[in-house]
C-alpha cells in the first residue's frame, strides 16, 4: 500500500478526532443527566435554603429523595436503553461503582457522628466537600479529567464560600457556584459533546 | 517494522475502528449511535462493518432490548491489535514515535 507522508498524518489526525468524538459523547450520554439533575436540585435547594431557611431540612429532604429516585431512573434506563453496552467483567465493574455512592454516603454519616459539626454551614460544607471528594476519586479512577476537574473546582468554591462569604450568604454562594458548575457542566456536555 | 492494514486504512473503517477502540474491551456500542456519531447512512456503515467482520475485526450482534430490535458492534481482541499495528506504521511513515 503506497501511502504519503501527508496521508498518514491525515488518517492519525482522524484517529484522534474521532476518538476525542466518542469518549465525549459517550461521557456526556452517561454523566451529563446526572449532572443536569443535581446542578438543577442543588440550585434549587441552595436557593429555597437561603430565602426559606426554616424549611430547610424539608426542602433538601425533598429535594434529595427526588434526586436519588431521578438517579435510579436515569441509571436503569441508561442501562437499558444507552449507546453502550458492557461485557460482563465490565458489568461487574459497573456494579462496584454503582455501591461507591451508598458507601460514600455511609462513611460521610458515619464522619458526621464522629465531627459533630457545629450547624448547618459547618454540615453542608463538609458534606459537599466529601461528595466532591467522591468525584475526583471517580474522576482519577475512570480517567475523566471533567469529574477530577468538577470535583477540584466545586470544593475550591465551598472553601472559599465557607471561609470568606458571609454566613448570610453562603446558600446563595453555593447555589451559584457549586449548583451551577454542575448544571453548566451537564449542559456543556450534552450541548457540546454530542 | 509495523505494517498498513488495507482493511483498516480506508477512511471511514479508520473512523469505524478508531470508536470502536476508544471503548473499553468488551464494551460494545449501539449501530444507530454509531452511525450518527460518525455522520453515517445506514448502507455505508452496514456495508463496511460487513468487511470490518469478515476480517474479525469487529463482532455484530443482533438482539431485542426491550422488544426492540438493536444492533451492537465491538471490536475483537485481533481487531484491536490490527488497529495498533495500523497506528505504529503510521506513525513510522511520518517519523514519530511508535507509541
Amino acid at each position: 500500500m503506497n501511502v504519503t507522508r501527508e496521508d498518514a498524518v491525515q488518517s492519525l489526525a482522524q484517529v484522534e478526532e474521532v476518538t476525542m468524538k466518542t469518549k465525549q459523547a459517550l461521557a456526556s450520554a452517561y454523566a451529563g443527566p446526572f449532572l443536569i439533575l443535581w446542578g438543577f436540585i442543588w440550585i434549587v435547594a441552595y436557593l429555597g435554603t437561603q430565602y426559606f431557611p426554616v424549611w430547610a431540612n424539608a426542602i433538601w429532604g425533598i429535594l434529595s429523595l427526588f434526586g436519588a429516585v431521578g438517579t435510579v431512573f436515569i441509571s436503569k434506563r441508561r442501562y437499558s436503553q444507552g449507546p453502550a453496552r458492557k461485557s460482563h467483567s465490565a458489568r461487574q465493574f459497573m456494579l462496584r461503582t454503582v455501591l461507591f455512592w451508598p458507601l460514600v454516603f455511609v462513611y460521610a454519616c458515619v464522619w458526621l457522628n464522629i465531627v459533630k459539626p457545629n450547624n448547618g454551614l459547618e454540615v453542608n460544607a463538609f458534606l459537599v466537600t466529601v461528595i466532591m471528594f467522591a468525584y475526583v476519586v471517580m474522576g482519577l479512577w475512570f480517567d475523566s479529567w471533567i469529574m477530577t476537574a468538577l470535583g477540584l473546582v466545586v470544593t475550591a468554591f465551598t472553601l472559599v464560600g465557607f471561609f470568606l462569604v458571609p454566613p448570610a450568604n453562603y446558600c446563595l454562594w453555593m447555589a451559584v457556584t457549586a449548583g451551577g458548575s454542575l448544571l453548566g457542566t451537564g449542559l456543556f456536555m450534552k450541548l457540546w459533546w454530542r | 517494522m509495523a505494517e498498513l492494514d488495507n482493511t483498516i486504512h480506508q477512511p471511514v473503517r479508520l473512523q469505524i475502528m478508531s470508536s470502536l477502540v476508544a471503548l473499553d474491551a468488551g464494551e460494545e456500542i449501539e449501530f444507530v449511535y454509531l452511525r450518527n456519531l460518525l455522520e453515517l447512512t445506514d448502507g455505508n456503515l452496514g456495508a463496511h462493518l460487513a468487511k470490518l467482520e469478515e476480517a474479525g475485526y469487529v463482532k455484530v450482534k443482533k438482539t431485542f432490548v426491550a422488544r426492540k430490535p438493536r444492533t451492537f458492534i465491538t471490536a475483537t481482541g485481533k481487531g484491536r491489535d490490527a488497529f495498533e499495528e495500523h497506528i505504529v506504521a503510521l506513525r513510522q511513515i511520518i517519523g514519530g514515535s511508535q507509541k
